[in-house]
């Protein structure tokens, strides 16, 4: 099997069986019951549920921030529950890109330096062509040297996930990458992922609760109580928002 | 508002124990210097008691100045004469080390432990103070006694012979009669006592005929006074002088005192250095930590609570921990000394069984200092947090406000200003008492250290950034975070490194003056000095001119000559006074004569004065000056030179005939010779050897080996100071480690961050043990920096032949430097290994 045929496989990401349980007796709760999902190569999936529901920590333990209890997760066809703690993070650091909610800058880094950060912690010169590429599609090339207190939140979150790009990651996770910016921001950086994964040719796996951003995805999961209760292929706000409706009455 | 200072403190008790520890180090240390103090004056008081509780009445010489001419041996007969008397008996005591017994295998004890002490042996345990244990009191010539612990620990034995080195020289095949126990227990304090008889102590440290003092115990019915009166009757009218028991007991106190008191004032000399390093660790946290709660006191605001209850909640938390601390430390105190005692009992110091003192006097002192050092240090974060305004309850990232930037620079320049002007100032006036220059001193430098705390933050960044390139360059990006983390809080990072200065420009102070010195000697000793050998009497007692003369009588040398040393009255100025063979004298020394010409040995009562003193003395070549000596001869000397290099003797030298002609005693402090021209070293050396072996005391150097020796002393003592500095610096790493553990906690979101971008956790720990290293190195540069104008500073104010030009020992200091940053990683040991730690999930979510 030459390298093609690995990076041409069809799924970036996947969970078979995964149980994620916090404590014990009284307290035990099930966080994730027996999910299993895939997530396709150059897709962009939206996963959705009320809060509580495990979306973040399916995100979570997709992304080898978490252990499950049970069951596997895979990246590509790396079997995540194999790998130890150091090379947990190198996977992390090489494979996925990461975009959350809110802190996702390092205060004294430049945004170029945050940006390129996965590959200087690898010691590993990024692929300068695909960097342009990057910057330019993200639109912030005049603002490259300024530090995140001297950016907008939008732009933040913008040069996050350039950051997330940068590597060309097997996979991005994004946890709520909108839950901080006003909806004109919020707008501009779906735009960017939607654009990451339209010319990019990237992947993308974003948690969210918020059914405007759901509808830039190609595709919503939606979980209830640790399990995928519905999924939905090209939603849209109207009617991830009457699906949400429907589930939180269940 | 209690109830709230308290929950605060029970929240955080791991980061207030590092708080707590630097306070408790501190107050320790004062503590301990204290109790030992007491505890030693206490022993010693009982120790002095014991000594003179037997003599009622002592007779002794007295003289203004210098060493007074003994007492006739025959007073002590017509003393004895006397009614009212029962016991009376003679002295005679040698000067320290002066005489040397040779142990069995073959070594001296060593005199630069305490010292060696001989004394004529009275029989009468009440005048004498000591009791035989074994044998028989040492009666004849070559007999001697030691005291029992010093046999014990040296290997002598009752009955066996030993050499004695002494003054006349070697002693052969003496036999020790006995073992003796001084007072009670024999607390000797680890020096070595030992007797001979009367008859032997004259005929080696004294002069026939002639005893020291006479001491007296009265029959039980007899009047003091009215004995006293009739002893005056026999004394000569000047020069003697009769003393009670009382007074003897409260010189012997005094004399006693005057060591711990030195002792404990050098303790509580490095006592009070860690505690002012303690309050810029307290500052710092106290800084850190409200920054970190602004949250929670903008919403005990918007609750309600005044800035005044604000404040009031921060100094409470001061306030309890200085308490907790200084009670911590109290304890501690007392632990460190007895660990002292024990340092000392196993360096060899045989101290009395002293109590444990804590007076009220160390426990209100040590609650003072603890509690007020760390509530001076809580002030200004207490009036930050005061002015918290409420909206910063619901405000992300809101920071504790303070003093502008310039503001502070302003203040930290002027406190520099103000310091140094005082350091200038107290160097060029000195005060009369060197306790009022080290305040002065001590004044001076707090406030230069405060100011540089202050005014540093403003090189923090640029030093860090540039210190910190090599790291970046080399670490990759946990390097460049490194740096940005120690560049990116000035304010902290000068706080935390201004601790490690303190330590660091004291001990750098004190390395620069040492090397300005070791260097001044080396170059005066090269331009100075033509004798090829100096004999430098190690016991101090001084020795024989014998050897002298046997050096002479040997032919291979062109010029011998020994100095004696002696105090002598010029025109009203007591000075001291050197004699020496003036023939040889031109070709061992270079005087640099500027007027006259060293005259011959014979030529009558003359002296050399240096120019200094003759300025004083308003004389030039040919004047006449008076000279009383201690032994009350005055002798008219006519000034045959005057001479400008006081390197190697600044007093005023006489022919040895005006010593003879006064009295003075005839023993060499210390000889030099040269070799006869065309004389092979090599060849000379078996007679050295022999002359080394005759007189085991003397140490005989080349001018090289004299100056490596010179060195290697001054050697040893930078290193008891500095090993004594080393608790600030150690209080100071301290600091720094509380700093970075409070950063990372400060941190935890951004270093959860790092981690899910693929920071591993060696990554983690690198950078913020690098982080430390930097502030470390920060303070270090700018300790050296400082010490490099301290030390200049003390270098110019001392006299000009001891220093003249500021010699820095870049290496030694460089070394510091690098230690500094290697402590400092090692000091983030543990934040470091916290931070690689962490949870990643947790330190997203963190808060």
């Amino acid at each position: 099997m030459d390298s093609t045929s690995i990076t041409m496989e069809a799924t970036a990401a996947r969970a078979v069986g995964a149980t994620k349980v916090y404590g014990s007796g009284e307290t035990r709760v099930c966080a994730l019951d027996g999910v299993t999902a895939e997530f396709e190569r150059g897709r962009f999936t939206a996963i959705m549920g009320p809060s509580g529901s495990g979306k973040s920590t399916l995100m979570h333990c997709l992304a080898g921030l978490d252990t499950l209890t049970e069951g596997r997760v895979f990246i590509g066809d790396t079997d995540l529950s194999t790998l130890s703690e150091r090379k947990l993070t190198l996977l992390r650091r090489d494979k996925v890109g990461f975009v959350f909610q809110a802190f996702n800058l390092v205060p004294t880094l430049t945004a170029i330096e945050n940006i390129t950060l996965p590959m200087d912690l690898a010691g590993r010169d990024p692929d300068r062509e695909w960097l342009d590429n990057v910057i330019d599609t993200v639109g912030l090339r005049d603002r490259l040297t300024h530090r995140p207190s001297e950016l907008s939140g939008g732009q933040q979150q913008r040069v996050a996930v350039s950051r997330a790009l940068a590597s060309n990651p097997e996979i991005i996770f994004a946890d709520e990458p909108t839950g901080n910016l006003d909806s004109t921001s919020g707008a501009e950086v779906l735009d960017f992922m939607r654009h990451a994964v339209d010319e990019l040719g990237q992947t993308i796996v974003m948690v969210t609760h918020d059914p405007v951003a759901a509808a830039h995805a190609d595709r919503a999961v939606f979980l209830v109580d640790g399990r995928i209760v519905d999924e939905m292929a090209d939603p849209t706000a109207e009617l991830v928002l009457d699906e949400m409706k429907l589930l939180s009455r269940r | 508002m209690l109830k709230l200072t308290f929950r605060n403190l029970a929240a955080n008790k791991a980061r207030f124990v590092m708080t707590t520890f630097a306070v408790v180090l501190g107050v320790g240390f004062v503590v301990a210097s204290f109790v030992l103090s007491d505890g030693l004056r206490s022993s010693f008081g009982d120790l002095s008691d014991e000594i003179t509780v037997g003599t009622d009445l002592q007779v002794r010489p007295v003289s203004d100045f210098g060493e007074p001419p003994p007492l006739d041996q025959d007073l002590v007969d017509r003393i004895a004469s006397l009614d009212g008397i029962e016991v009376v008996a003679g002295f005679v005591s040698a000067d320290d080390n002066a005489m040397q017994p040779v142990k069995p295998d073959g070594t001296t004890i060593s005199s630069a432990g305490p010292p060696q002490l001989t004394f004529s042996w009275v029989a009468d345990q009440g005048l004498g103070s000591f009791a035989l244990v074994e044998g028989t009191a040492p009666d004849e010539p070559r007999e001697f006694a030691m005291d029992i612990d010093g046999a014990e620990a040296n290997g002598f034995v009752v009955g066996g012979s030993y050499d004695l080195v002494t003054p006349i020289g070697v002693v052969k095949d003496a036999t020790l009669t006995a073992t003796t126990r001084f007072g009670s227990d024999n607390s000797t304090l680890g020096a070595v006592l030992m007797h001979v008889s009367l008859g032997e102590a004259q005929r080696l440290f004294g002069s026939p005929g002639t005893v020291d003092e006479i001491g007296i115990r009265l029959a039980p019915d007899a009047d003091a006074t009215a004995v006293a009166a009739a002893i005056s009757g026999i004394i000569p009218d000047s020069g003697v002088e009769i003393v009670d028991q009382a007074t003897l007991n409260s010189e012997q106190k005094a004399d006693f005192n005057q060591g711990i008191n030195i002792i404990g004032n050098v303790l509580l000399g490095f006592a009070i250095v860690s505690l002012f390093v303690s309050i810029f660790i307290i500052y710092n946290t106290f800084s850190i930590v409200l920054g970190q709660r602004v949250r929670e006191m903008g919403l005990l605001r918007a609750l309600g609570a005044d800035s005044r209850q604000i404040r009031r909640t921060v100094l409470g938390e001061a306030l309890l921990v200085g308490l907790f601390a200084s009670l911590i430390g109290l304890i501690a105190g007392v632990g460190i000394a007895r660990g002292l005692i024990a340092l000392f009992e196993a360096l060899g110091a045989s101290l009395p069984d002293a109590p444990t003192i804590v007076a009220l006097r160390t426990v209100i002192l040590a609650l003072v200092l603890g509690v007020g050092v760390t509530v001076v240090s809580s002030l200004v974060p207490a009036r930050a947090a005061a002015g918290i305004a409420p909206i910063a309850a619901l405000r992300d990232g809101a920071r504790l406000g303070s003093q502008s930037s310039r503001r502070r620079s302003l203040t930290g320049a002027a406190l520099i200003g103000v310091g140094l002007m005082f350091g200038v100032y107290g160097l060029a006036n000195p005060p009369g008492t060197t306790l009022a220059l080290v305040a002065v001193l001590g004044l001076a430098a707090s406030l230069v250290f405060v100011g540089v705390s202050l005014a540093s933050h403003m090189l923090a960044r640029p030093v860090a950034r540039v210190l910190g390139w090599p790291i970046a360059a080399g670490m990759g990006t946990a390097g460049r975070l490194a740096r940005e983390n120690a560049s990116r809080n000035p304010r902290r990072t000068a706080t935390t490194g201004a601790a490690l200065m303190i330590g660091l420009s004291l001990v750098s102070t004190v390395l620069i003056i040492g090397e300005s010195v070791k260097s001044r000697l080396g170059d005066l000793l090269e331009t100075s000095v033509q004798a090829d050998y100096l004999i430098v009497d190690d016991s101090e007692a001084g020795v024989t001119s014998d050897l002298a003369a046997e050096l002479a009588a040997t032919g291979q040398f062109s010029a011998v000559t020994g100095f004696r040393y002696d105090e002598a009255r010029l025109s009203g100025t007591v000075s001291e006074v050197v004699a020496a063979d003036l023939t040889s004298l031109g070709r061992l020394l270079s005087l640099d004569v500027r007027s006259g010409a060293i005259p011959s040995d014979e030529a009558g009562d003359v002296v050399l004065l240096h120019m200094d003193q003759a300025d004083e003395l308003g004389v030039v070549v040919g004047d006449v000056v008076p000279a009383e000596f201690a032994t009350g001869t005055t002798i008219d000397l006519t000034v045959a030179a005057i001479f400008a290099d006081d390197t190697v003797i600044g007093s005023p030298i006489v022919p040895n005939a005006v010593f003879d002609s006064a009295g003075s005693a005839d023993v060499h402090q210390w000889v030099a010779a040269a070799l006869a021209d065309g004389m092979d070293p090599d060849l000379a050396q078996p007679l050295i050897d022999q002359i080394q072996q005759r007189y085991p005391q003397v140490s005989i150097d080349s001018a090289a080996e004299f100056q490596a020796r010179f060195e290697a002393s001054i050697d040893s003592a930078l290193a008891v100071v500095n090993a004594l500095l080393a608790l600030a610096v150690v209080i100071a790493l301290i600091g720094i480690a509380n700093t970075l553990a409070l950063s990372v906690h400060e941190r935890t979101r951004e270093l959860g961050l790092l981690r899910a971008v693929g920071m591993t956790r060696r990554q983690v720990r690198r950078m913020v043990r690098w982080e430390a290293a930097l502030v470390a190195m920060f303070g270090a540069m700018l300790g050296v920096a400082l010490g490099v104008v301290f030390g200049w500073g003390a270098v110019t104010a001392l006299p000009v032949n001891f220093a003249d030009t500021v010699t820095i020992p870049i290496r030694r200091i460089t070394v510091l430097v690098v230690v500094a940053a290697g402590a400092g990683l090692l000091a983030a040991w543990l934040p470091a290994r916290r931070a690689g730690r962490l949870d990643v999930l947790k330190a997203i979510s963190h808060t």
